[in-house]
């Protein structure tokens, strides 16, 4: 669904991610892994289309995406949640999810509804969002004032709201705990098995190794190990790149 | 009697100058460019009127579409910027579209007289209201139709799908954009519906004064356009009705006792609301707090 | 008094004061005299970036204050005779005060998260600080010292103005002070950590309130001197020159590139230059009308401006 050839972006001298190849298909979750400043968010944010590239290509369904804005890649199917998190605080849990409605198929709608009708279709729409991402109770609450787990909940229920085909997840499990992030894991298998792809970024281990299909692993800038959990667990790379080399020898 | 008839007007010109500026500013974008448009919609409204013989509401719709236009067209190139560089780009077009007018002459003989604008002397004898026998009452209930439709229409703009949109621009344009939201597309949208807007409040200024010239619509009306949304605050619109009455009836007219005094207070008590209410004087908070009072014990709605 | 004419008739360009410009031997000479007052335009330029390049803010009531700085320096020197060089020092002084009240008042007790609040509080001072000099001179324009007013020099077929020249060569000397302050000492590297790093330079034990301060108290000093320096080539205050300074300084800072101080130092030399440069040729009700296209069209094809840094770039 998703593939990434020689995906290279240069920030001045820096090669923060320098000629990755990368697939992601359809009902599997891709998990990537790396240490700090190994280049994880900026391929997220270069298939989100929030940097130019300084080179390679990005095919999305069959597609050349590469030089596409941002928003035209959402209603292709991406959509991605933030490693900070970044809800429209002033609006309601409700509005957060309707104003991120901009799949191809919502956007088809007759405009004048869209938007300026009071909801309608939509409006159910988010109500099963928000009973899946269990925020029905929060839906007029102002995101800014919910607590950090459902805020995190409601960024994953925003992305989820362009009905995306390929999800990209930047740390969703960050600050939760053990209990939120038991139903992350379940929420992410209900969604990988309705086909959708997913490309998490986390760097909490054990989610990863349970949730993950395939893991790839990235090392300034490079994929230094692709494969199962098993394997990636037990690649001497994978360990050097984690430890240092000191330690590893 | 005609002094409270003399504020209502202006109280109505001027909510229509800062709801312009509203739109605008709910997608995060200051613009010093409303005193431009304003201009736009009060030389084409008076032309339209004086030397081509239309009637007022065909003339203001006009000088609505020619403001709006001009503010789509200048939304695209001003908007690739943002803070600092967005307000003098604004302030540059504004104060250009001023000196435009300042050498704008176009003049026709009518009778003994010369109609139309002439350039630093100003644009005199728009007399539509007195030669249609229209009273300064008439001319009042008029205004607040016109205030009360644009109100309304935002009132409803604010509770659809696109006000959320606006917002949610105004609020992180990076994670608008990654929730598929095209931000160019919403802001130029909201310069051009402010155009409109600023464009029916300039053609109905013009006629009410019945002279322009461009020494009105300079850098100080501007500032005064986005004052009123910034110090009424922006959870919804009567937040700058609010603030149009309180600068332009209490600050401006309510303390005229003061004499010379009062411009002291003026900028001394915008500094102060700024200080003490950073979000205006009408917040979110405050907004929710009346509704649940009016609304008498029922959980207040959102959405 | 040619001289006082000749400069009424380009920073009140409002007044409709025209007056016919045989009187200036040929276009250069004109470009010239604006280049050297575009001295003042450079300073009020490095304000508007500096404040903006440790805050993130605009503070629009900088020019006023500049205004105001040289009146209060009027007050000295009607109260004690004193040479215009104290003046000037007076200016720069009283500019340092305004400068951090306006601070305490406008800025430091508003949300940062607000910036919408800080601008209109900053249009607030600038209506008071207008209103306050209306006040106290009962809006009458005063005269102001010109230093060397009376000196022509002859270069060629030039005649360069003595006053015109002591203030670009003050407005020199300033500039220097402050690139000095800013990379030479310590003061300037804790200026340059906040407006690159707050969190950071917070944690290294910078006081960001107490650098901001300094930043208002600096440029304050700085816009003062500017005041005065606009005073003694106008030969007049009036607290009508506030707003068009004001806009002449954003948009010096604009097409200097934001936080960029040589940027800055250029634009205003070339602002001025080339407003006399239209004037001469287009007339002085349409000169201002180029210089905001050529702002406009600066910003849609060179949205960076001349030096464009990293405090511009969002």
């Amino acid at each position: 669904m998703l593939e990434l050839h020689r995906l290279t972006k240069h920030f001045g001298g820096v090669r923060a991610v320098d000629g990755v190849d990368l697939i992601v298909n359809p009902g599997e979750v891709l998990g990537l892994i790396g240490p700090n400043g190994s280049g994880k968010s900026t391929t997220v944010n270069l298939i989100c289309g929030l940097f130019p590239l300084t080179s390679g290509l990005i095919m999305f369904k069959g597609e050349d995406i590469s030089a596409l804005p941002p928003h035209e890649r959402v209603t292709r199917g991406i959509a991605r949640t933030f490693q900070n998190i970044r809800l429209f605080g002033q609006l309601t849990v409700w509005q957060n999810l309707w104003v991120a409605q901009n799949s191809a198929e919502q956007r088809r709608q007759n405009p004048v509804r869209r938007w300026f009708g009071g909801g309608g279709s939509a409006r159910e729409d988010i109500g099963r969002t928000l009973e899946f991402f269990d925020l029905a109770h929060k839906r007029d609450e102002l995101a800014g004032n919910l607590a950090f787990g459902e805020q995190r909940r409601l960024e994953f229920a925003r992305a989820f709201a362009a009905k995306p085909v390929l999800l990209l997840l930047d740390e969703p499990a960050a600050g939760m705990n053990a209990e939120e992030i038991d139903q992350l894991d379940a929420r992410i298998r209900t969604l990988r098995d309705t086909g959708m792809a997913i490309l998490l970024i986390e760097h909490h281990v054990e989610l990863v190794m349970s949730v993950a299909d395939r893991i790839a692993v990235l090392n300034f800038g490079q994929k230094i190990a692709e494969g199962s959990p098993a394997e990636v667990q037990n690649n001497p790379l994978v360990r050097e790149a984690y430890l240092g080399t000191a330690t590893a020898a | 009697m005609d002094f409270y008839l003399g504020l209502a007007q202006i109280i109505g010109v001027h909510t229509l100058l800062g709801l312009s500026a509203y739109c605008v500013l709910l997608t995060g974008q200051v613009s010093l460019a409303q005193a431009g448009f304003f201009a736009i919609g009060a030389y084409v409204a008076g032309m339209l009127t004086v030397l081509a013989g239309w009637s007022l509401v065909p003339a203001l719709l006009i000088s609505a579409l020619v403001s709006g236009a001009v503010a789509c067209a200048v939304g695209f190139p001003a908007l690739r910027v943002k803070g600092l560089m967005l307000v003098v780009a604004t302030t540059a077009f504004g104060e250009a579209v001023r000196l435009f007018f300042f050498n704008f002459t176009y003049q026709i003989q009518a009778g003994n007289l010369k109609l139309g604008p002439h350039g630093g002397e100003g644009f005199r004898q728009i007399r539509y209201f007195p030669e249609n026998g229209w009273s300064t009452l008439d001319v009042v209930i008029f205004i607040w139709i016109v205030v009360a439709l644009v109100m309304a229409a935002l009132w409803w703009l604010d509770r659809s799908r696109a006000g959320a949109v606006l917002r949610a621009v105004g609020e992180d344009e990076l994670a608008a954009q990654s929730s598929g939201i095209n931000i160019t597309a919403v802001k130029v949208s909201a310069m051009t519906i402010g155009g409109l807007i600023a464009g029916i409040g300039g053609g109905i200024f013009a006629h009410y004064t019945t002279h322009i010239e461009h020494i009105q619509f300079g850098v100080v009306l501007a500032t005064f356009a986005i004052a009123y949304p910034i110090l009424g605050g922006l959870s919804n619109v009567f937040g700058t009705l609010l603030a149009v009455i309180f600068i332009q009836g209490f600050l401006i007219e309510g303390l005229r006792f003061m004499g010379d005094w009062r411009n002291l207070l003026f900028g001394g008590l915008i500094v102060l609301a700024m200080n003490i209410r950073p979000r205006g004087l009408l917040d979110a908070g405050t907004t929710r707090a009346l509704k649940r009072l009016f609304s008498s014990g029922k959980e207040p709605s959102g959405a | 008094m040619a001289a006082r004419r000749h400069c009424n008739r380009v920073y009140v360009p409002d007044s409709g004061f025209v007056v016919d410009y045989l009187d200036l031997i040929d276009a250069v000479q004109s470009v010239a005299d604006g280049v050297l007052f575009g001295a003042t335009y450079a300073l009020l330029g490095i304000g508007f970036t500096l404040i903006f390049g440790v805050m993130h803010k605009i503070n629009l009531s900088f020019a006023a204050a500049s205004i105001g700085a040289a009146y209060v320096s009027l007050l000295i020197l009607a109260g004690f005779k004193a040479p215009a060089i104290l003046v000037f020092l007076t200016a720069a002084l009283a500019g340092g005060v305004i400068g951090a009240l306006v601070y305490l008042v406008g800025f430091k007790f508003i949300p940062l998260a607000n910036p919408l609040a800080t601008l209109m509080s900053t249009v607030g001072l600038l209506l008071l600080i207008d209103e306050i000099i209306v006040h106290s001179t009962d809006g009458v324009p005063l005269n102001y010292p010109a230093l060397f007013s009376d000196v022509i020099i002859p270069a060629g077929p030039f005649n360069i103005r003595g006053d015109l020249v002591f203030v670009f060569v003050l407005g020199c000397v300033c500039m220097a002070v402050l690139l000095t302050l800013l990379y030479r000492t310590k003061l300037g590297l804790a200026t340059r950590a906040v407006s690159q790093q707050p969190v950071a330079s917070q944690l290294c034990g910078i006081s960001i309130t107490r650098v901001n301060l300094l930043t208002f108290v600096i440029t304050g000093m700085v816009g003062g001197i500017a005041g005065a320096m606009t005073g003694a080539a106008i030969g007049m205050l009036s607290p009508l020159l506030s707003l068009p300074l004001t806009v002449k300084g954003l948009i010096v800072t604009v097409i200097g590139g934001l936080g960029s101080i040589p940027g800055a130092i250029i634009a205003g030399l070339v602002v001025g230059g080339l407003e006399n440069f239209f004037q001469f040729f287009r007339g002085v009700t349409e000169r201002d009308l180029y210089i905001m296209l050529l702002l406009f069209a600066f910003l849609v094809f060179k949205p960076g401006g001349l030096f464009a840094t990293s405090a511009g770039r969002d």
